[in-house]
């Protein structure tokens, strides 16, 4: 039997949880926080839960450290955090330390260091809309629910050197003071792991300074830009309610890009009909209706996508992100797969029949090209397609999708007179317009079929359309496959 | 093979080098080891004198098997000790066999409660028989969060073999001492012992001082002089009635009687003892740190409360158990896991000896689940507060109901659940492609049925892809396609990868499947290793984790047992993948039809490459660097790639263009190039986003003029490049 001393202390352990995605470094991370704790002279234990939630799956690391040296006797640890008990949370991802939250790991007695860098998971990225969670009210709950937050962009804060974000948060961890952990201890720490030491120093001296001037770092999207029209428009724009100003000005300018002034009128005029169908003077049907138009109307064929593959800067572009000088020479291979109806698209109507329906043009088959547009050959031949703008109009597709065009913007029309609640989710419907190929195909025929009787319906059965169109909406934001 | 040739693959090693471990092995007496939990008990096991080690890898105990392959021409073969990584969990518990007549002992690992399950028919025969040699068989119990198997308990395996069965307490010194007393148990029972290695104790972190190792009487450098023959060890009758027998009149309580005088149980006094705690080892920590945090206890284990640490959990001490009771008003038991074997026992104790003692233990605990400290306090602190008297209880509710308010308040914050993300197919993984081809192909012609295997294939039983309908067991996939092809008028379509063919697919589906003549599309995926666990040597790497040179082919294997219908495909070429699986579909009346895709595993081919290619770089060689990218402006945001690519480096950005409704498509840099995204837009007509980029590092002088020459071209045609 063991007779143990009675007289109890009063410290605790020092908490800390690491919330990672597998191949972010977590494990080196606390290995780094064990052997320097060691080389100082405290007990500690570090532990995991390896196997395959480490194949990109979330996954934990927890580390306790005693505070005191020296000891008569060795403090139990443990391998699990326990609520209220965390000094301290790291976050390699945002919504990781949302999980903790989620798990009561984190409490007013927590501190937490969080990347700002989302990672989005499978759920979010399956959706065909924008399935992504709102970040910016996950980030003020975990502020709330916390002790602190520190908020690190790892992708700024590595900019233009080899620093991985573990090297940089074990700076913000030491910076943090929470642990009784000296600088040079992990300096040492990360010097006798031998690996990549050079690059995770400065990591480590990221971290330590990015903690010292912490500003909190706004993670919502990118700002939207909206580009001016030619001041030869602007008397044409004033005529529309004040608050579609910006984004018909926007939607002109991206219509002369993809074919010309006259074409920007034609939109206008659109516009116009639309306009004056409404009565409500809020602009918000008119702003509706000017972007998806202006999407719509610069939809994506084949001259729409050479010129895009051949704008003047993307090769410029394509460097930057490989992160190369402009001497290094830059192979560029482009994936088209044009199939029968795009060839046939391309042409106009009565001589399109003259592509062939055999071998790769077979329907719902298509050549597979790897075109070398980094080269002036392949870049020319884009080059020329795109000079193929003036004959579009000609183009089958062309003409499809204009007659499409029209007969949604009949629909939103006559709904416009009925109901401008309903009047705009007609307009939200043009996001069945989207995509290439067969994508593009199943939602143009969804909406045909959906405008053919549209009067009708509106007549006898307005609030069953109602939410026939909701649920078209609705579908087109979610993920296909749950359905 | 693609991408890497035996000898390749066998250089690299495993994903997890161990030459700092193998130093640490061969320390002498009084120096001070510090390192992994599963690490210790290696070194136990050479400090205890074994004469062979064998296992099948898999978490949480691969590190085991690993650094015995990496150390075994530095130490185990100057010590004379036997080492193999078995082809399954049945060979290496039949290694076992050694220690029925011969005094050797000998020690086996894998996961449990899987592979426990398959090593059943060589345990419970060794069980009949009794080892005269000490064997241990240390389980990596998978048990609980990160774990990536059914939940279930291997005391059910003690109970029924009557093997007994250690549990330890988690603190280093003493997880080594245990360890080493596991061969004293065996040996004094005649009976093979299971030490029970939780998930998070096999990576835990820690010291203690180290023994000389030991060098086995006999071994391979001094083999057992004679062989032995004596007719009560064969498991026949009558004498597997004498071996039942003994179990029982002999060999526990032989066990109960060593573990006693060893005091391999532990109790640690309280200052109130009208009640107590009687824990498992492996969650003794986790006791005592509820008991500190509801103010019953400190950090070093000075308690209020006594405790009553099993680490013998089969079988009972009944004197001990007696002892701690006696003059107790009532205990509470934590122990994880159902069926409560342990608090059964200890009922039927209680009530035998007529003791007027309350036991508490799933009533206050969860049925079921990892007993992790929250689930552990909560427990603890409903115990206290029910049955220790005055300030404890009290103090005891009070703290823990401040932490569940903290906790409740911070929870309130959270707007929305957190997204759930499951493990997945690493980026440039091969399989990937194999489910995207799936998946187009359930687009053409209706869905159907797919059974699944273990490993990394199993991914494409999650989304993006859904894939997989059913999984059964590792190798087993085409053998579980068996009733369920016909019962849907459809061929039987199994996915299997390297390891589960060599594991037990070959044998229970492969000949199983040419026997019955199943009309059955199997599809093989041969990347080169045990990837899921971490790169592990199969009987296809090429060399067995020594570095052997061993290579045994899958096709020659499935030609011997005349299979005629094979195709190999390289996966990251999409359409020719799709071509050949519609193909297969299709040819209903060719019996078994086989397709192999044997490209590597990526992150193998990473490890090798990278160093390779900054190598190269740095010596002036020309390096090319690639990746793909999506034009931004191109992409309409729709996201059909992602529903069929589900790669990690393809993800979204939201882009500042205020036409775009939905974010679009967007590479990031941890892209490797494979090329699936591109393969997938053109399989499936996506659309023309997906370009790839090859920058020519370190270029020739002919390259670097032919891209002069190429740019002035460019910006004639008005491009800035």
């Amino acid at each position: 039997m063991n007779k143990v001393n009675k007289i109890k202390s009063n410290v605790r352990p020092i908490c800390i949880l690491v919330g990672a995605l597998g191949g972010q470094g977590g494990g080196v991370l606390v290995d780094w926080l064990v052997d320097a704790a060691r080389k100082a002279g405290y007990h500690a234990q570090g532990t995991s839960t390896p196997g395959v939630a480490q194949r990109t799956g979330a996954t934990t690391y927890y580390f306790e450290l005693f505070p005191e040296k020296n000891l008569q006797k060795t403090p139990i640890f443990t391998f699990f955090p326990g609520s209220d008990d965390l000094d301290l949370m790291v976050a390699m991802e945002p919504t990781e330390a949302g999980r903790a939250i989620e798990r009561g790991f984190v409490t007013k007695f927590t501190t937490v260091i969080s990347a700002t860098d989302r990672v989005y998971s499978t759920a979010e990225k399956v959706s065909a809309g924008d399935g992504r969670i709102n970040i910016v009210p996950v980030v003020d709950a975990i502020q709330k629910a916390s002790k602190k937050l520190v908020q690190l962009d790892l992708t700024a804060l590595s900019k233009g050197t080899n620093a991985r974000g573990n090297a940089i948060v074990l700076g913000a961890i030491i910076g943090s003071g929470i642990l009784p952990l000296t600088k040079d201890e992990c300096r040492d720490s990360i010097k006798s792991k031998n690996v990549a030491v050079e690059s995770n120093l400065a990591g480590f001296e990221i971290g330590l300074k990015a903690i010292q001037n912490n500003n909190s770092v706004n993670s919502s999207d990118p700002d939207l830009i909206f580009e001016k029209a030619p001041s030869a428009f602007d008397e044409k724009i004033t005529l529309f309610p004040e608050n579609a100003h910006l984004i018909i000005s926007h939607g002109i300018n991206r219509l002369i890009d993809y074919q010309n002034s006259d074409y920007a009128n034609f939109y206008l005029e659109r516009l116009k009909k639309i306009h004056n169908a409404t009565n409500s003077s809020d602009g918000k049907l008119v702003s509706e209706v000017a972007r998806h138009l202006a999407r719509w109307m610069s939809f994506e064929d084949v001259i729409r996508v050479a010129q895009l593959k051949t704008r003047p800067g993307r090769l410029a572009r394509i460097r930057k992100d490989l992160n190369i000088n402009d001497q290094i020479p830059l192979k560029v291979t482009d994936y088209f797969k044009p199939g029968r109806e795009e060839f046939m698209g391309m042409l106009p109507k009565s001589i399109s029949w003259l592509i062939p329906n055999v071998g790769k043009l077979k329907k719902g088959k298509g050549i597979s090209l790897h075109l070398p547009t980094g080269s002036a050959f392949g870049y020319g031949m884009l080059k020329i397609l795109s000079s193929f703008r003036p004959f579009r109009a000609k183009s089958t597709q062309y003409k499809e999708e204009q007659k499409i065009i029209e007969l949604w913007l009949a629909a939103i029309t006559a709904s416009a007179n009925v109901n401008e609640d309903l009047a705009c989710q007609t307009a939200a419907l043009a996001i069945l317009a989207r995509g290439y190929g067969p994508v593009r195909k199943s939602g143009l025929d969804k909406l045909i079929s959906l405008f053919n009787d549209w009067d009708a319906r509106l007549e006898s059965d307005k609030n069953g359309l109602s939410i026939e169109v909701d649920q078209h909406i609705l579908l087109a934001h979610s993920n296909p496959d749950a359905t | 093979m693609d991408g890497g040739t035996a000898i390749e693959r066998v250089n690299l090693g495993g994903e997890r080098s161990f030459v700092k471990e193998i130093g640490k092995l061969t320390m002498g007496a009084g120096e001070e080891f510090h390192g992994e939990g599963i690490l210790a008990v290696t070194k136990a096991l050479l400090q205890s004198g074994i004469s062979y080690v064998g296992g099948y890898p898999g978490a949480p105990m691969s590190h085991l098997i690993d650094v015995f392959a990496e150390a075994s021409k530095e130490i185990l073969e100057p010590m004379g000790i036997t080492y193999e990584q078995s082809a399954s969990e049945a060979g290496a518990a039949a290694l076992l066999s050694a220690s029925i007549h011969y005094p050797i002992r000998g020690a086996v690992t894998w996961k449990s409660v899987v592979g426990t399950n398959v090593a059943s028919d060589a345990l419970s025969n060794l069980a009949s028989t009794g080892v005269t040699g000490g064997s241990l068989i240390i389980l990596g119990d998978d048990y609980g969060e990160g774990s990536s198997i059914m939940q279930e308990r291997t005391y059910t395996f003690a109970m029924k073999s009557s093997i007994p069965l250690v549990d330890p307490r988690y603190d280093m010194e003493r997880l080594v001492d245990l360890t080493e007393h596991c061969f004293g148990i065996s040996e004094a029972s005649n009976m093979p012992v299971f030490l029970n290695m939780r998930i998070r104790a096999c990576h835990l972190t820690g010291s203690f001082i180290t023994k000389e190792n030991k060098i086995a009487q006999f071994n391979t450098n001094n083999p057992v002089p004679e062989q032995r023959y004596d007719v009560n060890k064969i498991v026949l009758p009558p004498q597997s009635y004498h071996h039942e027998k003994a179990k029982f009149d002999q060999r526990l309580p032989a066990a109960v009687a060593y573990s006693k005088e060893n005091s391999i149980n532990e109790i640690f006094s309280g200052n109130n003892e009208k009640y107590g705690i009687i824990t498992q080892g492996g969650t003794y920590n986790v006791v005592m740190r509820a008991l500190s945090r509801l103010g019953a206890a400190d950090a070093f284990g000075n308690t209020d409360i006594p405790v009553y640490c099993l680490n013998l959990v089969y079988p009972l001490i009944e004197d001990e158990i007696i002892d701690f009771v006696k003059d107790k008003d009532s205990i509470l038991i934590v122990e994880e896991g159902n069926p409560n074997y342990i608090e059964t026992q200890i009922a039927t104790i209680i009530h035998a000896q007529g003791l007027d003692c309350r036991v508490h233990g799933k009533g206050m605990l969860p049925m079921a689940g990892e007993y992790v400290s929250n689930v552990v306090r909560e427990g603890v602190a409903q115990y206290l507060a029910e049955e220790a008297s005055g300030a404890t209880g009290e103090l005891a509710l009070e703290k823990n109901s401040i932490i569940n308010s903290n906790t409740h308040k911070a929870q309130e914050y959270l707007p929305e659940p957190m997204p759930v993300r499951p493990p997945s197919f690493c980026t440039g993984c091969p399989e990937r492609p194999i489910m995207a081809a799936l998946k187009i192909l359930m687009k053409e012609r209706g869905k159907f049925h797919i059974s699944m295997d273990i490993g990394c294939n199993l991914f494409g039983s999650l989304p993006p892809f859904n894939v997989g309908n059913t999984v059964l067991g590792y190798g087993l996939s085409l053998a579980s396609s068996g009733a369920v092809g016909p019962a849907l008028g459809q061929s039987n379509v199994a996915i299997m990868g390297d390891g589960g063919f060599w594991h037990n697919g070959f044998t229970t589906g492969i000949i199983n499947a040419k026997w019955n003549k199943y009309d059955s599309v199997l599809v093989i995926l041969d990347n080169g290793y045990a990837a899921a666990t971490g790169h592990h040597k199969l009987p296809s790497t090429g060399m067995t984790p020594k570095g052997t040179p061993s290579l045994l082919s899958i096709e020659k294997a499935l030609r011997g047992v005349g299979v005629e219908w094979i195709k190999h495909v390289d996966s990251y070429s999409l359409e020719e993948t799709i071509n050949v699986l519609r193909e297969a579909m299709d040819a209903k009346d060719k019996g078994l039809r086989v397709v192999i895709s044997n490209k590597e595993c990526m992150l193998a081919l990473q490890r090798r490459e990278k160093p390779a290619k900054a190598a190269a770089l740095k010596a002036g060689q020309t390096v090319i660097k690639e990746k793909f990218g999506v034009d931004e402006e191109v992409c309409t945001g729709d996201h059909s790639c992602m529903r069929l690519s589900g790669c990690p480096s393809l993800t979204l950005k939201k882009s500042n263009d205020p036409l775009k409704e939905t974010p679009t498509a967007h590479v990031d840099e941890t892209c490797v190039a494979c090329g699936n995204c591109g393969e997938v837009a053109h399989a499936a007509q996506l659309c023309p986003s997906f370009f790839k980029a090859q920058a020519v590092q370190n270029p020739s002088m002919v390259r670097k003029l032919s891209s002069k020459i190429n740019r002035a071209m460019l910006s004639m045609l008005g491009a800035q490049s």
